[in-house]
């Protein structure tokens, strides 16, 4: 758990969080140190592998959140670009017909070709509202996973890639973790900044933003990049380090929905809800996993409906009472009363009325 | 030219099942505003119903009886009784507590739902492709274009489920009050009606009607746990096609669909069938684009339904 102290908005961080994060930080730096000190310590290299995983999710889901959590479209999809990246980063590093590329150049041109995706698929996309913008998304990934399949002499089709293998974990560990530090930083910087508050007007208001001069196809289309992009770096870091990619390793359905579930966990639309989701769902996992490996994803199904149904605003929103956290609810309620608001008076015509059976009254 | 008329046929037949699969997605959306993701699953579910009923496996791989060894499509009415009960249970287990809350919640509930019963599933029987036989087989030849038996049973039995739903909406005490409780959930009540028990009673039909085209399907393609999600997603782009619970709507949906799909599956060689559901999804994302109302006015226009 890297930075809980992101919570607090507006009145300066405390120092004691700074010297916390710090310490915090400077523990995660050392651990892989752990594997020179001695030959039986509590760090070996598939716990480095676990770790690394963790930086992995926590990115994830951070920049899931970045559209889900601050712009308040709930993207079923984003894994897309991380098999984008992934594969972008493959096919370049394993290239049979020129020159095979090193891993930096095919990590930054798959995170490219991610966000170049992203506007691609945004600008019709994110024209969309609510469930729609949502389901679009999960055909984008479903449709993206046949297309990479069909794509056989680019992609390996079903067959898969294979990466030249490079077994250095502790590389991957700092990378991993460089790269979730960075995420964390950026999200904790557009939450305060003016671009984070236009987002957070769109999810509130879209129209309202809109009138009050806020471009916001602009704002959604960056926040959509932004997110693609960074989300493809980690599909590429994820191939290397995995060594093997096909359509459905990469493409596995539940790629999403666990971004889903941990920024859900732990409180859409904050900073530090993302982080504490996936890091408690990742351990909590491992342990199902370990424990009973063939029920898991039974298990992880029951959990996602205990969590939507019982604990709505998150971890943050339970721990914390001063509403940073934006609850499922309140989003996708507020979405719904800021359309009764417009309304000056409550039409009783039976096509207005059909409205309200969405909602209790 | 009989290339093209064997595409026209196998896409007919193909949007009928189609149309029949998507109906109960449809109308559950349209009568209480819950997006149903687990749609696909239950269609598998009704779909391993029947192959227990047709192999006898009354224990998937460890207790096989001769006796019980049905024809799938003499087994559609138990399946579809079956299939009511547990959708009536779910219904007032699960569904009940997302009913009027924002569509996210649904979602990810329904998601959650879907991901237990494809597991299930698979913990059950297996991840093995299964396919039941049926009695129906064999084909008519008519000059160069083949018309097989088993997919026009299904397309017979997809109009006559349509014919039946349409005949129950509209001219039954019991439809009459569903479409009643989708149109206006305050003026229902004050008639009397009993709106959890329709939503109820909603839902477990509309789950009869999902796992009956499991039945239909399990002797022409195979079955697996975890192929409901392109399904889901098909009822989807019907959904949009057509409008909430809109039965012409459906059909149509359903057929333009089928025949698309079977197009790309002959026109582009080889990799046409992986292709189909990207067909899918761009007609989803086109027509929610340009008509997000739907093609066709169904229990009530998507874009009044969502506010888009």
């Amino acid at each position: 758990m890297s930075a809980p102290a992101t919570v607090d908005l507006g009145s300066g961080v405390a120092r004691t969080k700074i010297i916390g994060l710090g310490l915090l930080l400077l523990a995660l730096v050392l651990v892989p140190l752990g594997t020179q000190v001695a030959d039986q310590t509590w760090v070996t290299n598939s716990r480095l592998l676990q770790f690394t995983q963790m930086f992995m999710l926590i990115t994830l889901a951070s920049n899931w959140n970045l559209t889900g959590g601050f712009t308040g479209y709930i993207d079923f999809g984003h894994a897309v670009f991380f098999g984008l990246g992934a594969y972008a980063t493959g096919i370049l590093m394993t290239n049979q017909h020129a020159v095979q590329w090193p891993f930096w150049a095919a990590l930054i041109v798959g995170a490219l070709v991610a966000a170049v995706f992203a506007v691609m698929i945004g600008l019709p996309t994110l024209r969309l509202k609510g469930p729609y913008f949502s389901i679009a998304m999960l055909g984008t990934f479903v449709a993206m996973r046949e297309i990479i399949r069909v794509s056989k002499p680019l992609t390996g089709g079903g067959v898969g890639l294979t990466l030249p293998p490079y077994l250095n974990r502790p590389l991957f560990y700092y990378l991993t973790l460089g790269l979730a530090v960075a995420v964390i930083s950026l999200m904790w910087w557009i939450r305060r900044s003016e671009f984070g508050a236009s987002l957070i007007a769109i999810r509130e208001d879209e129209v309202g933003a809109e009138m009050r001069g806020i471009n916001t196809t602009l704002h959604k289309i960056t926040a959509f990049v932004i997110a693609g992009f960074l989300t493809g770096i980690v599909g590429g870091m994820w191939a290397y380090q995995n060594t093997f990619i096909d359509p459905d390793v990469v493409f596995v359905d539940s790629r999403t929905i666990d971004l889903v579930m941990m920024t859900m966990l732990g409180g859409l639309g904050t900073v530090a809800g993302p982080v504490l989701g996936a890091a408690s769902i990742y351990w909590i996992r491992d342990v199902v996993w370990a424990a009973f490996f063939d029920w898991h994803l039974m298990i992880q199904g029951t959990l996602l409906i205990g969590i939507v149904l019982f604990v709505p605003t998150g971890l943050i929103g339970v721990f914390r009472r001063d509403r940073s956290g934006t609850s499922l609810l309140r989003l996708w309620g507020r979405w719904f009363d800021s359309r009764d608001d417009a309304r000056p008076e409550p039409d009783t015509s039976p096509e207005d009325r059909a409205v309200d059976t969405t909602r209790e009254p | 030219m009989d290339q093209f008329l064997q595409a026209l046929i196998n896409g007919v037949m193909l949007g009928a099942f189609y149309a029949a699969m998507m109906l109960g997605f449809s109308v559950i959306w349209g009568v209480m505003g819950v997006i149903n993701l687990a749609h696909g699953e239950f269609i598998m579910l009704g779909g391993y119903i029947t192959w227990v009923l047709n192999k006898g496996q009354i224990l998937p791989g460890r207790l096989e009886v001769d006796w019980l060894k049905m024809e799938p499509f003499y087994a559609l009415p138990l399946v579809m009784a079956i299939m009511f009960v547990v959708g009536y249970a779910v219904q007032r287990v699960l569904i009940n507590r997302v009913v009027g809350k924002p569509h996210l919640v649904s979602l990810l509930v329904t998601f959650g739902l879907s991901i237990i019963i494809s597991n299930a599933l698979k913990l059950t029987c297996s991840a093995d492709p299964r396919i039941t036989e049926t009695r129906f087989g064999g084909a008519w030849n008519l000059g160069n274009v083949t018309i097989p038996v088993t997919k026009t049973v299904i397309l017979g039995l997809a109009l006559v489920i349509m014919g039946s739903l349409w005949g129950f909406l509209n001219h039954t005490r019991t439809g009459k009050s569903i479409r009643a409780a989708a149109q206006n959930k305050q003026a229902a009540r004050i008639v009397g009606i009993d709106i959890n028990k329709i939503y109820a009673l909603t839902f477990g039909i509309c789950i009869a009607i999902t796992a009956a085209a499991g039945t239909m399907i399990s002797p022409t393609q195979a079955i697996d746990p975890f192929k409901g999600p392109p399904l889901t997603l098909r009822a989807f782009s019907i959904t949009a096609l057509a409008g909430l619970g809109s039965l012409p709507g459906a059909l149509m949906g359903g057929l333009l669909l089928g025949i698309v799909e079977s197009m790309i599956g002959i026109y582009v060689s080889g990799i046409g069938t992986n292709l189909a559901i990207v067909a899918a999804f761009v007609l989803l994302v086109v027509v929610l684009i340009t008509r997000p109302q739907g093609l066709f006015g169904g229990l009530r226009p998507i874009q009044e339904a969502e506010q888009l």
